[in-house]
């Protein structure tokens, strides 16, 4: 399983501010979880989008940061699937994407996407995204 | 529009005349140049959309025929019985033959008209043609800018990022190096202004040719309402 944590807070801190990053790229991932490890958060990493909903079920993750453009299943089907499940619709989902059209924008929003960032973001991008829900 | 040029090879004097005179008093007159069988030599002759062949002295006519360059447009206005022309046409397939009769004049000019036309017609084609060649390199060459954008934004977020967490945590890392990496997290953000203006260019050119494509439709739509 593509799945890596951090254990470094506390359990009771690290429940509150966990982020699930979604992305095909290690080394997306692994500089996000940089990003916001330095900020307190506690980021898991999944690179295989066709398990996001297993990783919630086990992660129950405060926020979750989706990439678009992934093999097998896409940032618009899991994001159009997560806000369609009464378990998991409740949970935040921000497109961290290069896909920065105005179309692409709206067709995130319109699969329900609750924010938008777009790569290439800076420190300050991200964390001001990321901050409007945790 | 250019101006055409004309060639009239001839070994009458009157025939020539009366022909470049005919034609001055055209609105859109072409360059004529006058040429007798003898000075004629189609590898040095000036360029030409035309070549008017008039009487020749005895014996010429095929030397001169047979000197033209094949993709030439030619008008013959000389003796020549319908089984001789009907040899020369299947040589030189662009051979137009206007009989010397007591109208050859008008009936020349309005030959030429339509030659000179289609050689016009021939040139902007032409030209059509390598303009497109040109714009569908250009596009090949833009498409596949576009398809690269989503790996130069992952490229530069993993830049922008590795050199932001890099700064906020500088350890054992000397000033020099500090500064370096300070370029290069500058120079990635201006690598992503560029391509940011690249993709607003591409969506300003998108929506121009949406834009044109709905007008030819709405003028498509007006034309087929009227008939």
């Amino acid at each position: 399983m593509h799945l890596f944590t951090v254990e470094k807070y506390g359990e009771t801190t690290a429940v509150q501010k966990k982020v699930l990053i979604v992305d095909d790229s290690p080394a997306e991932v692994k500089l996000m979880q940089s990003l916001l490890e330095k900020e307190g958060y506690w980021p898991v990493g999944l690179n295989d989008p066709t398990r996001v909903e297993e990783a919630i079920a086990h992660e129950r993750p405060s926020l979750i940061l989706l990439d678009i453009v992934m093999p097998d299943r896409n940032g618009y089907q899991v994001c159009r699937d997560l806000k369609g499940s009464a378990e998991f619709n409740s949970i935040p989902v921000i497109m961290v994407t290069s896909k920065s059209s105005v179309s692409d924008k709206f067709w995130g929003e319109q699969q329900g996407a609750d924010g938008y960032v777009t790569k290439p973001f800076t420190r300050d991008e991200l964390l001001r995204a990321v901050r409007r829900f945790v | 529009m250019r101006q055409a040029s004309v060639v009239i090879l001839t070994d009458e004097t009157e025939f020539a005349r009366l022909l470049t005179a005919c034609w001055q008093a055209e609105r859109q007159a072409p360059v004529v140049t006058v040429l007798t069988s003898d000075l004629w030599r189609e590898q040095q002759g000036p360029t030409r959309d035309l070549v008017v062949v008039g009487p020749v002295r005895d014996g010429k006519l095929s030397n001169v025929l047979r000197s033209l360059d094949p993709a030439t447009a030619v008008i013959l206005c000389a003796p020549a019985d319908l089984k001789e022309f009907g040899q020369l046409r299947t040589k030189y397939p662009r051979l137009v033959h206007v009989p010397l009769r007591e109208d050859w004049a008008q009936t020349l000019l309005l030959v030429a008209g339509e030659s000179l036309r289609r050689v016009e017609a021939a040139r902007l084609a032409r030209q059509a043609e390598r303009a497109a060649a040109k714009n569908e390199n250009h596009a090949t060459l833009s498409r596949y800018m576009l398809e690269m954008k989503h790996s130069v934004n992952n490229a530069l977020t993993s830049m922008l990022g590795n050199a932001e967490l890099l700064l906020l945590e500088p350890g054992q890392l000397s000033s020099q190096s500090l500064a370096q990496i300070k370029t290069i997290h500058s120079m990635a953000l201006r690598i992503n202004e560029v391509m940011q203006r690249f993709s607003s260019l591409a969506s300003e050119m998108q929506e121009a040719e949406n834009a044109s494509q709905a007008e030819t439709e709405e003028t498509d739509s007006t034309i087929s309402q009227r008939r």
